[in-house]
């Protein structure tokens, strides 16, 4: 796993965004941007260089199941490996964001030791 | 003439009776005519009496929302005019808004904390230089046999200790996750609260135009009461407008009022 790659970490909760941070930080990665929901982490997404998505699902504007369908509708975006965090918690809403494409599910609240978990399986299996 | 009907529909009943026994007897006598100006009484009876229990049902579910609205916060027009946000919407976003700024508060202390952790494991880095000295002073006194073995558990017992403490810290983290589940469940019951009064409006709209129609009025009153009524020392909770004149906004405040009452 890079240490040095970029991140984009979306949730309309700044707490949210600051706990995530900080965990990426425990796990050497510094380099986060952030955004508050799909309208705004869209565009820094087609800008490019982001190499990590992290969202939540629940949220104004645009919801993180849209903006997962919207980077995996995008050729240059496709390969994202895209990990989410939510509260949603149906099998449903599950087997959605897996059909979706998503690489990662995490459930709200929970522990570093699983968010650490999950992203480490991320990238083990993409190499 | 037929009397009253406000009273309910078991007199509409025995009215009924009543009548249907006078038309029988009307009929038996032959009088045709009079027996059609009884059915066309009954026919009007039939139609106040609903329309009247209407009006009162009408009347019963306007003071209810009125009730309601003001335990909302929001005063509801007779005619339905919405005002824009109600204290309780305005209330929980206050919760939201307190959560959030405390959860970071609490991050930012954890921040401090974790640059004192960081300060720790750099002196138990110049520690292990001191150690290496114990070691080769140790060769050359036999005074000071063991020190560096009981030196060095020590050392890794308290990098244990600093490990652990990061441990904390983190998890301390993570736990104000809570504020973004407490938030999206609170926001919920914003758009409930929000719905029900949108629909609260519509109904009292309604309710405002089958009183005229049905001529039962809302008596001024009891308008009245619920507006003055309210006990100026009921409980409230926290003040969530400080700017308030009747609220005080500090401590200071507090204070500044006892002393002005002698305290």
């Amino acid at each position: 796993m890079n240490k040095d790659m970029k991140i984009l970490v979306v949730d309309d909760f700044s707490t949210m965004r600051r706990i995530i941070k900080n965990l990426l930080r425990d796990l050497g990665m510094t380099n986060v941007l952030e955004a508050d929901d799909g309208q705004t982490a869209l565009p820094i997404l087609k800008q490019g260089g982001i190499d990590f998505l992290v969202t939540d699902w629940n949220m104004p504007g645009m919801t993180g199941i849209d903006l997962l369908k919207e980077v995996r509708s995008d050729p240059n975006l496709a390969a994202m490996p895209v990990l989410m965090v939510t509260a949603e918690a149906k099998k449903e809403q599950i087997i959605a964001a897996a059909q979706a494409g998503v690489n990662g599910y995490v459930v709200k609240p929970f522990t570093a030791a699983v968010l650490k978990e999950k992203i480490d399986k991320i990238f083990q299996r993409l190499g | 003439m037929i009397s009253d009907t406000g009273s309910g529909l078991s007199h509409f009943e025995m009215e009924l009776q009543l009548k249907a026994q006078e038309l029988v007897s009307v009929l038996n006598e032959g009088k045709l005519s009079d027996a059609m100006e009884i059915i066309r009484e009954l026919h009007e009876f039939r139609h106040q009496t609903f329309f009247s229990e209407v009006g009162h049902l009408t009347r019963g579910l306007h003071e209810a929302i009125k009730s309601f609205s003001s335990e909302l916060g929001r005063s509801l027009d007779v005619d339905g005019t919405p005002q824009t946000e109600t204290d309780a919407a305005e209330r929980l976003n206050y919760v939201i808004e307190m959560t959030e700024k405390n959860a970071h508060e609490t991050m930012d202390r954890v921040d401090r904390a974790l640059t004192f952790v960081d300060k720790l494991d750099k002196q138990s880095e110049r520690f292990k230089d001191l150690l290496l000295l114990v070691g080769q002073l140790e060769k050359e006194h036999d005074s000071l046999n063991g020190v560096y073995d009981r030196t060095c558990a020590l050392k890794e017992e308290s990098e244990q200790t600093i490990s652990t403490l990061r441990e904390e810290l983190t998890d301390i983290v993570v736990s104000q996750s809570y504020q973004d589940i407490t938030g999206q469940l609170i926001r919920r019951v914003i758009n409930l609260v929000t719905n029900v009064e949108d629909h609260l409006v519509a109904l009292m709209g309604m309710a405002a135009q089958v009183e005229r129609i049905s001529g039962v009025e809302m008596s001024a009153e009891s308008e009245d009461e619920q507006t003055n009524n309210k006990n100026p020392i009921q409980a409230e909770g926290p003040q969530i407008k400080k700017e308030r004149a009747d609220v005080v906004s500090d401590q200071d405040e507090v204070d500044d009022l006892l002393s002005s009452l002698g305290f």
